[in-house]
């Protein structure tokens, strides 16, 4: 258990308002940290509840009988947090709550151990914005694979390099038919409030995905979270876009020439022989082929969720 | 058995400090046991380690209550919890640059060892400079308070494969550290303090804020600053290029904008014409797309604002100024506003200097002129005209004033000697633009040469045009890069057909069969001159000499000061002022001291001079204190702004123009819901300088940023982890980290 | 003998790879891992570990790392993981086909807090919430203890007298993230020790079954008694685990119960893990002060050798139990079974101490107070709750 310093009175709370207060033990630079000051910033005031798993953003909570957090708050089982948040939205429902209920959970979480729970609320259309902050390891613990570890990233669990591709939850969500799933970028402010605001205004599942950058997970300056993903963005590797009805397809932000290695250099987790840039360029190609493909087949309407 | 007690930071090595300590008794021989606490730390939060070795089996798995020794990985870690439970005779080590004297206040009676952790890892690469790892060092330094031989630290780093620059931060550490104990009582060392009181799940008082100061767990904090924008640094005459932009960009205040002109410029209308505009060659937006047309901004404030009310004057001094041109007129404007009684002395028969005589109006209408001019005179200056001040004058006006200021301008015009035709022939261009601007000359039909590279050569040349002329070339020896004049006067002039020959030097008018003819050299560019220009030199071939048809050649090749005005002895120093050899201090400013060449050079001028006039008459020194560093463009974040073309003004198109001396620029025009200067003023950087844009506090991760006033925000430095994304964020070189 | 300097965590991932190599000539090892906080490097161990004929599989949950181990046993390979706490609690239902599958895989439990509210220190209740999975469990105080008692699990697991999974508990962060030195056995040493795994039951093409399908009462009567008896088997095969383990890595392992001092002891204590560490001291103090005081380790919870355990208390007339673990509605686990083992010993006065509940540090000084009031009891009562974090 952490022993207190002498200068951290642990007898006096103070109650703040705000969904995540100052004062939380959240690394500096975090990238969820700054998803939830976004989300803060996106709801306008309005206070959810938030339903969240075994993750770094539990922990962010702090230990009882204080908490980082300023709204309700469940703490749920790993596998949970979709089931968890269902109950709450119903109740919520039938009693004419307007508040939203978010899960806002990490990549494990979502991708891995929470998949089975996270379809079957997406299939009944739960009632829920479901948030994940992929940082793409098992953060909480260390630094595990998860299977939102890209390709040739070298874990503690994959010290050769994985040898998996990331899976794309993105294709999963539209699969389900979901009213609305967006990717969410911590460097393009704008955007991720609109969407917040998208989402806030839909009905139905909606899933929201954001780079997380990780200082301590991805090696990485805190001082740059911001502009990694900007990198990202940028150089196409994380494409923000939206899907209506799990069919239409709106891309936000189109690649503006960023070089992959802005994005690479710059983690020491990529700093690694098991990399293949190219192999990356590749899929990156593929992908927009994918995207550009979809919209125009399907696109957006112009006036679907709340264009700029 | 020895237990050692490490306060340390996570994810920072605290912990396998402790092992490596460990594996240097384990090695010699001993039991051991190394472990850390573990909580909700993350990276950065407090935490300790502990160590225990003994000749026993070590069975005791509790927490270490009475170290014998503690170690402090990072000096901010630091605190009375500290001595909790330490043994009298216990080191405390301590990972700072200080020597253990420095903390007799904190520490009296302890032994105290310092090492420079920090330095040491930093400077062998371990870890970063804002997170250096100094386990290794800490380890050597320990070693040798402990007794260690430096052959057991080396052991334990190679067993547990530390190898390469560890082991030299170890020595380095080991051979460094120093230790005594401090005088003084030691303080009764206080059991570490204990949790809270214990909250029941159901209690009422529950779910209030952690007080975690996380500002405890930052190196760096974010701190904000003001650069020089590089507009301002870039303006001769001193103007908040940025400032009145601004006003324009975040309120459409005109006025506020004109207001900030006239601090430092009368003539924002006439430099909003005719100014070659060093802030938008310097404008880091250049760098981005396009630089903010800083220049039609300020012709559409100055024509569009609420102009103020002159002042009068308030104090008994009466200042002279010799000369009415920009500098004149800048330094008379200064001096009223200081309250000054100015009385303005012209030789010539009317106010404005090469503003009125040299500019044609097709570039500065006159009622922009007379406007300003009337502005400046209005703040109760005594101005007089055929006035003609020499060397015995100026010494009669340093007994009647309190101060006189000697701004005359460059009378001396350089010439040429192109044979015994150039009488009749040849003409000054300054005179000739006079004699223009009166309708005094006209040249219906002639072929017109105008010599020269400068603005008043393209003036002569398209005022030529103007008075009739047939055609009008401009003969020059450099090529058009090396042309001193405004770029864009260029264009416009061979808009308007008047034809460049580059690379061409005159040699002499003749007549021949057919009429007049000036007779040319073709020239290469050879070596730099002392100007750092390339020196043109004569082509040697068999048509390197050539024939020009002419009926009149215009002479534009510079000017220089008549500095006959001034007294035996005197000198023009730093550009600008004399020595007190008379009566009342004399300044000298503008081309007349400094050969600039441009009305904002002048403006910039005049006022110094005021400001010297007002320190030397009151010892009251307003000039601006030294300037910020300048923000150029690596200060700034391009890619948070898009790419936006500039407002393009408007142009009387070239054929219509050619044949009047109407305006030819006509600014920025309004249109329906588009505010064509607000909508330019809008690309405006705001480089180094808060414009409130809130994008630190918006990306602020721990939300500890507020906006609480004008340009005014505060960090909580409770909480700030010191994670720097605001200063990475700051798109105009603003917010910046500070090391702690 | 060889000491590292390692963590619990390292040495119980050590050991389980040198297990899992030792099968190389056989069918090889395949687990599943998924991480947990305490556990993490003991999966981060066997990921990193070059096995011969062995794979560890990165799944997605705690149900699919049993899930993993579960195929991969039936298929005949040596199987094993690792988990904690909530993850152990995940894990469950397959935890229990493990054990009705009588497959001889050993677990690591990293004993942890079970949650929500979420916490991350040592307590025993998540490896006892597994006490009715028809696996054996083994509770280790020391690092040298853990290693050698996977080793045996191992062993005893796969002897066809046994066939049930043993689960292998350390204390969270106290030893699984403690360094200490320990020594950990040679490859070759393994091998000797362990044969290859021969599973009786293997999924077999040549006669194909059906494993684990619908089931009539009476072929499920059966099926538990044969889990009792395979149970009942355990001392002799465990026992012969030991020698055989002496014989071959020159020491013996601890058994299911170790009585200290308990020959004239009047009172003694009753603990597992490193509190059985703290409690030794505590009971070596007193009896160096006159008082006839004694203790006794619990190696083995499962099964729970009833006549053992009344052997080892001696003549005690007074027990003590410490259990960090609570069943909510009856009291600590320990003490329960206990109580069901003293029906025969009426004379005995036993007493229930619920003490470090969610992992607060329990020193000599709390143990002291504990003995202090068993001495003195006029009668047992319901469980004491000694809360140890202020």
């Amino acid at each position: 258990m952490s022993t207190a310093t002498s200068d951290t009175p642990t007898n006096t709370f103070v109650r703040c308002d705000g969904i995540l207060r100052p004062g939380n033990t959240n690394c500096a630079g975090c990238g969820m940290s700054l998803g939830l000051q976004f989300l803060e910033q996106g709801l306008d005031g309005e206070k959810p509840t938030l339903c969240i798993p075994a993750c770094c953003g539990i922990v962010t909570a702090g230990q009882f009988p204080t908490s980082a957090y300023g709204v309700p708050t469940v703490a749920t089982t790993f596998a949970s947090s979709p089931a968890v948040a269902t109950g709450v939205s119903v109740v919520r429902r039938l009693n004419q709550e307007p508040n939203p209920t978010v899960c806002w959970t990490g990549d494990g979480g979502t991708y891995d151990i929470g998949m089975a729970t996270l379809s079957a609320a997406a299939e009944r259309n739960e009632d829920i914005i479901y948030v994940c902050y992929d940082n793409e390891i098992y953060g909480n613990t260390g630094g595990q694979r998860s299977s939102a570890t890209p390709l040739g990233v070298r874990t503690t669990t994959t010290a050769a390099g994985k040898t998996e591709r990331k899976k794309d939850i993105m294709g999963i969500m539209a699969a389900h038919r979901v009213p609305y799933a967006a990717t969410l970028s911590v460097a393009h402010r704008d955007d991720f409030l609109r969407k917040i605001r998208t989402a806030r205004r839909t009905r139905g599942f909606r899933f929201l995905l954001l780079l997380s950058p990780c200082p301590t997970g991805w090696k990485s300056e805190p001082t740059e979270s911001v502009d990694l993903i900007r990198a990202a963005v940028g150089c196409g590797l994380f494409p923000i876009y939206e899907v209506f009805d799990g069919v239409r397809y709106r891309i936000n932000i189109r690649p503006d020439g960023t070089p992959l290695a802005e994005y690479l250099d710059g983690q020491r987790r990529y700093h690694s022989k098991t990399i293949d840039r190219d192999e990356i360029r590749a899929e990156i190609r593929a992908q927009w082929a994918f995207l550009e493909g979809m919209e125009k087949a399907f696109p957006a309407g112009k006036d679907e969720g709340n264009p700029a | 058995m020895i237990e050692l007690t490490i306060y340390g930071r996570g994810g920072r090595g605290g912990v396998t400090l402790a092992k490596l300590i460990a594996t240097t008794y384990f090695l010699r021989g001993k039991h051991v046991q190394a472990f850390g606490v573990y909580g909700a730390e993350r990276s950065g939060a407090p935490i300790q380690a502990y160590m225990r070795a003994d000749d026993e089996e070590i069975t005791n798995h509790n927490q270490i209550q009475e170290p014998d020794h503690v170690i402090v990985v990072e000096q901010t870690l630091l605190g009375p919890h500290v001595l909790s439970g330490l043994k009298p005779d216990g080191w405390i080590i301590i990972n700072t640059h200080e020597a253990p004297e420095s903390f007799a206040e904190s520490l009296p009676g302890r032994r105290v060892a310092t090492v420079d952790a920090n330095a040491i890892a930093v400077a062998h690469g371990l870890g970063t400079k804002t997170v250096p790892i100094v386990n290794t060092a800490l380890l050597g330094a320990a070693g040798k308070l402990l007794e260690l031989e430096f052959a057991d630290v080396e052991a334990a780093l190679a067993e547990m494969k530390f190898g390469g620059a560890n082991v030299t931060v170890a020595r380095e550490a080991y051979d460094a550290v120093v230790g005594q104990r401090l005088a003084g009582k030691a303080q009764p060392s206080k059991q570490r303090a204990a949790n809270g009181p214990v909250v029941g799940i159901l209690d009422e008082e529950v779910g209030g804020m952690p007080v975690i100061r996380t500002g405890t767990w930052a190196s760096r904090r974010p701190s904000r600053h003001e650069l020089m924008p590089a507009c301002n640094d870039g303006c001769p005459a001193g103007n908040d290029v940025r400032g009145f932009v601004q006003a324009v960009a975040q309120r459409k205040d005109y006025d506020a904008a004109l207001a900030i002109i006239l601090k430092t410029s009368p003539f924002p209308g006439i430099c909003g014409r005719v100014c070659p505009a060093p802030c938008m060659e310097a404008c880091n937006r250049r760098a981005h797309d396009e630089p903010v047309n800083v220049r039609d901004i300020e012709r559409y404030i100055s024509d569009h604002a609420v102009w103020p009310q002159p002042t009068r004057p308030t104090r008994n001094e009466r200042v002279a100024v010799v000369g009415s041109g920009p500098a004149g007129l800048s330094a008379t404007y200064h001096l009223a506003r200081l309250g000054y009684h100015v009385t303005l002395l012209e030789a010539g028969d009317e106010i404005g200097g090469v503003m009125r005589t040299g500019i044609p109006s097709y570039r500065l209408p006159r009622h922009v002129l007379d406007h300003e001019i009337s502005f400046i005179l209005r703040h109760g200056v005594e101005a007089k005209t055929r006035q003609h001040v020499d060397r015995a004058a100026l010494l009669k006006l340093t007994n009647e004033y309190a101060a006189v200021f000697v701004a005359t301008g460059l009378q001396e015009l350089r010439s040429l000697n192109l044979g015994n035709l150039a009488a009749d022939m040849v003409m000054q261009g300054i005179d000739f633009l006079d004699q223009a601007r009166r309708g005094h000359v006209h040249l219906t039909g002639q072929r017109v040469v105008v010599l020269g590279g400068g603005n008043t050569a393209m003036d002569a040349a398209r005022t030529a045009l103007r008075v009739g002329a047939r055609n009008v070339r401009v003969v020059y020896r450099r090529t058009r890069a090396e042309m001193p004049a405004i770029a864009e006067e260029i264009d416009e002039a061979l808009e308007e057909r008047i034809q460049l020959d580059e690379l061409v030097a005159p040699l002499r008018l003749h007549n021949n069969a057919t009429g007049t003819v000036l007779t040319c050299q073709r020239m290469k560019l050879g070596e730099p001159d002392e100007s750092g220009r390339r020196r043109p030199v004569p082509l040697e071939s068999e048509d390197a000499i050539f024939e020009i048809e002419c009926d009149k050649v215009l002479l534009a090749l510079g000017q220089s000061g008549d500095l006959s005005i001034l007294p035996e002895g005197s000198d023009v120093r730093h550009g600008e002022q004399l020595l007190g050899l008379t009566a009342a201090p004399v300044f000298a400013g503008g081309d007349f001291a400094t050969n600039a060449g441009t009305v904002t050079a002048a403006i910039g001028s005049g006022r110094r001079a005021a400001l010297h006039i007002h320190k030397t008459l009151t010892d009251e020194d307003l000039f601006p204190p030294p300037p910020a560093p300048v923000a150029g463009p690596e200060a700034i974040r391009m890619h948070v702004f898009s790419h936006q073309p500039r407002e393009k003004p408007a142009i009387i198109p070239a054929e219509v123009r050619r044949g009047s001396f109407t305006e030819v620029r006509l600014g920025l025009i309004d249109e329906p819901g588009h505010e064509a200067a607000y909508e330019e003023a809008l690309r405006c950087f705001s480089c180094g300088v808060c414009n409130e844009c809130d994008r630190c506090l918006t990306y602020c991760p721990e939300g500890v940023m507020l906006h609480d006033g004008d340009c005014r925000y505060s960090f909580n430095f409770d909480y700030c982890k010191g994670c720097g994304i605001c200063a990475s964020q700051c798109p105009r070189g603003v917010v910046f980290m500070q090391e702690l | 003998m060889a000491r590292t300097l390692v963590t619990g965590n390292h040495a119980a991932g050590a050991a389980l790879a040198l297990a899992g190599e030792a099968n190389r000539d056989a069918r090889g090892c395949c687990a599943g891992a998924y991480p947990i906080t305490p556990q993490t490097e003991i999966i981060e161990y066997l990921r990193a570990f070059n096995f011969t004929k062995g794979h560890i599989v990165p799944v997605e949950s705690e149900h699919s790392a049993m899930g993993v181990c579960i195929g991969a046993a039936l298929a005949g390979a040596r199987s094993f993981t690792a988990s904690s706490s909530n993850g152990l609690a995940y894990m469950n239902e397959n935890v229990f086909a493990a054990g009705y599958y009588r497959l001889p895989i050993v677990m690591i439990a990293v004993n942890r807090t079970l949650g929500p509210p979420w916490n991350i220190w040592v307590d025993q209740g998540d490896s006892l919430s597994l006490r009715d999975a028809a696996w054996t469990q083994f509770y280790c105080e020391s690092h040298q203890d853990l290693v050698d008692t996977i080793l045996v699990a191992f062993r005893m697991s796969e002897d066809h007298r046994v066939l049930l999974p043993a689960l292998v508990a350390e204390d969270g962060f106290i030893l699984s993230h403690t360094q200490m030195a320990v020594d950990i056995p040679a490859q070759d040493l393994v091998e000797k020790y362990l044969p290859k795994l021969n599973l009786p039951h293997q999924l077999d093409f040549e006669h194909a079954a059906t494993v684990g399908g619908l089931t009539w009462p009476r072929e499920t009567e059966k099926h538990r008694r044969e889990i009792q008896s395979a149970m009942e088997n355990v001392p002799a095969v465990l026992n012969e685990a030991l020698d055989e383990f002496a014989a071959v890595f020159g020491r013996r392992p601890d058994g299911a119960f170790t009585a200290e001092y308990t020959e004239d002891a009047e009172t003694v204590l009753v603990a597992c893990n490193t509190m059985a560490r703290t409690l030794r001291r505590v009971v070596k103090d007193r009896r160096e002060r006159g008082e006839k005081v004694g203790m006794v380790k619990v190696k083995l919870f499962r099964p729970f050798l009833r006549d053992a355990f009344i052997h080892a208390i001696g003549s005690a007339k007074r027990v003590g139990v410490l259990d960090r673990n609570h069943s909510p509605g009856s009291g600590g686990i320990f003490w329960g079974e206990i109580a069901t083992t003293l029906r025969q010993r009426p004379d005995v006065l036993l007493q229930d101490y619920l003490v470090g509940l969610g992992g607060g540090d329990v020193t000599p000084q709390i143990i002291e107070e504990i003995l202090d009031d068993l001495k003195q009891r006029k009668q047992a009562e319901e469980p004491v709750w000694k809360e140890v974090a202020a």
